[in-house]
């Protein structure tokens, strides 16, 4: 009769390692929102030089804990809808699959929720069942403005999943499998895959910064500010549950980002003890996540937002022109040179030098034709309407 | 201990997912929960295939059709709203007819179904990604680039066809 | 593997049956294509069930599969836009008003 860890039935400990995982996720997920709303402030509020809360508690650090009493104590304003069953459903389609994402991510050695050899296959799954959530949302608002909001959303979600798949193939290139503790197993000390395919890893993360609508992605929840977005008929604790949803989508692609590219659970003095070694990787792994989640933060505060149109061609015309060069050049160059990453490795960071050399090249021409155009029109505007 | 009873009931329910969504997706009057059921349906099919050991085309299942066929089905919806109607007026002028047909037809196909009597074999170690993915670029990569065409064509055709003429 | 491989071609069977019972009955068009997709579905099912039965190791049944994804993307995005294009024309998706080539 096998035995498993603590004396448990494998089967039971399966079971209940799985119930485990859950609830870590969930009060992950739920924490690390709060935590995630509090630096936000506080960092877009360092950068633009004012001090941010500082009046709830020390240094305002209950500032998210009235915040959710507020929402929680919100009216639960109902409009004259058309589907009361999708309003109600739709922040649980958002929500599910970023609580379900946590269970592949490799946390530790041997900390992981279930070790599918799909590991990333799932992720990208999960990934696009958002879409339909945000989708639901727009309609079920009974409102041409939020109707429009979420089916632009939709369609910047659904095209900037190109990119995010090509660079995460990219690396699986190198690995040989979807497995992500195989991934995060095959990297170790200085050699991370970031240094060997850093373009891959640029063009995640600006996919990335356009899967979880951040900023200068945002223009789907930025419109409710200006007009009316998906989220404009939701108030009190539902509206919280679209922004957990996102604070929590972001710590995923974080996490997918450390685990793919930097090491994931990597650091200093992991192997010394079978208990305590694990625990400083969970440590050094959610450092190394946070780091994304700051950046994340520190673009926010930083860039303007791009118009739809931007948007959409930046995705077409160049992350996915570039993420299938790179994932071409990279086949091609461990096909050529079996058991070697430095050819691929040099590659890659001359695509990345030419890639940021490109692009003020390119934006120049454009520039001149757009002003070229506009003269034009104008000449021909200022000859027509010359009175007869 | 053997939980095999478990795959048993995991069946069942999976089964009544997909004949229910299905169900409802035939008989259903509000459009929009007509869709939603299908997505329903899609990924019962999902569980489905990770019963049978698939888990691969279970995730693949799960990303084309709940995650890109159903947002066209529903863009689909939205974009063309019909007038309130009575029930009678969903179905097509044929309805006794083409059920007169399909029944015994249906009725003798699942019966059939039944005779196939073996299980399934064991599902191999690893998961079928790795057979999955040598199979279809070394032995079908021709109609793997096939493929990869039809989609452009299909694509540039949709786009073709949704075009509204520039009014110059 | 206690289940016989037969209880699921029933199942892709009756899923199947009932997606054309829906393309025969229903009058419109989205509709028709929804019930389009549930067919495709209960083909793939069939596929999978029946690669398994065999034990094929290079899983030649999956393969099928991936195509009819694909294919099935194709025709529902085709679809839809040859629907969207005849509600353009006329505000209408009712099939069974859709007869200006009849006779």
């Amino acid at each position: 009769m096998v035995v498993g860890p603590f004396g448990l039935d494998p089967a039971i400990w399966a079971v209940l390692r799985l119930i485990i995982a859950i609830a870590l996720a969930a009060g992950l997920v739920f924490n690390g929102a709060l935590a995630q709303i509090y630096l936000e402030r506080k960092i877009q509020a360092i950068i633009q030089d004012r001090v941010g809360p500082i009046h709830t508690g020390p240094w305002g650090l209950l500032q998210t804990f009235a915040d959710a009493i507020k929402l929680l104590g919100k009216e639960d304003i109902r409009a004259r809808l058309t589907d009361h069953w999708f309003f109600l459903a739709a922040p649980a389609i958002v929500f599910s699959p970023m609580l379900a994402s946590y269970v592949v991510i490799p946390f530790a050695p041997g900390v992981v929720g279930a070790d599918l050899n799909i590991g990333l296959l799932y992720l990208t799954t999960l990934g696009s069942m958002t879409v339909l959530g945000i989708v639901l949302a727009g309609w079920a608002s009974n409102n041409k403005y939020s109707l429009i909001g979420g089916l632009r959303s939709a369609g910047q979600l659904i095209s900037y999943e190109v990119p995010q798949i090509l660079s995460l193939v990219t690396v699986v290139l190198l690995v040989g499998s979807l497995s992500l503790t195989k991934i995060v197993d095959g990297q170790g000390g200085w050699h991370v895959y970031g240094l060997i395919v850093p373009l891959a890893f640029v063009t995640y993360f600006i996919a990335g910064l356009a899967e979880t609508n951040r900023v200068p992605f945002d223009l789907p929840e930025a419109e409710s500010e200006l007009v009316a977005g998906f989220l404009t008929e939701y108030s009190g604790m539902r509206w919280g549950l679209f922004f957990v949803a996102e604070y929590g989508e972001v710590t995923v692609v974080a996490s997918i980002i450390t685990t793919l590219w930097f090491g994931g659970w990597h650091g200093p003095f992991t192997d010394i003890h079978p208990l305590l070694g694990p625990a400083l990787g969970v440590l050094w792994f959610t450092l190394k996540t946070y780091f994304f989640v700051l950046v994340f933060m520190w673009i926010r505060a930083t860039l303007p937002r791009f118009r739809i149109d931007q948007l959409m061609s930046l995705c077409w015309k160049l992350l996915i022109p570039v993420t299938l060069l790179n994932l071409m050049v990279t086949a091609v160059l461990l096909l050529a040179f079996p058991g070697t990453h430095v050819p691929v490795a040099i590659a890659n960071w001359l695509m990345l030098g030419g890639v940021m050399l490109l692009i003020p090249f390119l934006q120049k021409r454009r520039l001149i034709a757009l002003r070229q155009r506009l003269e034009t029109r104008r000449l021909a505007l200022a000859t027509a309407e010359r009175p007869r | 201990m053997s939980y095999d009873f478990l795959e048993t009931i995991l069946f069942a329910l999976l089964t009544i997912g997909i004949v229910g969504g299905a169900v409802g997706v035939v008989f259903l009057n509000r459009i929009t929960g007509a869709a939603l059921l299908m997505a329903f349906t899609f990924l019962c099919n999902a569980g489905m295939f990770v019963l049978l050991g698939a888990e691969t085309i279970a995730a693949f299942q799960v990303l084309i059709y709940v995650g890109a066929i159903t947002v066209l089905i529903l863009y689909g919806v939205m974009f063309t709203p019909q007038q309130h109607r009575p029930y009678a007026l969903f179905f097509q002028k044929q309805t006794p007819w083409a059920a007169l047909f399909v029944a015994p037809i249906a009725i003798f196909v699942a019966l059939f179904a039944f005779s196939f009597r073996d299980s399934a074999h064991p599902t191999p170690r690893g998961g079928d990604l790795v057979p999955l993915a040598t199979s279809v670029f070394k032995d079908f990569a021709f109609p793997f680039e096939v493929a990869s065409v039809l989609l452009l064509a299909a694509m540039i055709g949709a786009i073709v066809l949704v075009k509204r003429d520039e009014d110059e | 593997m206690t289940i016989p491989v037969g209880a699921f071609i029933a199942v892709s069977s009756i899923l199947f049956f009932l997606g054309v019972t829906g393309v025969l009955v229903r009058r419109n068009a989205v509709v028709i294509l929804m019930c389009v997709e549930l067919m495709l579905n209960a083909a793939n099912l069939a596929l999978v069930a029946f690669s398994r039965r065999a034990g094929s190791v290079d899983e030649r049944g999956s393969v099928f599969v991936v195509f009819v994804f694909v294919i099935a993307a194709a025709e529902v995005a085709v679809g839809l836009a040859i629907v969207l294009a005849a509600y353009r024309n006329r505000p209408t998706v009712d099939v069974d008003e859709v007869h200006a080539m009849k006779g």
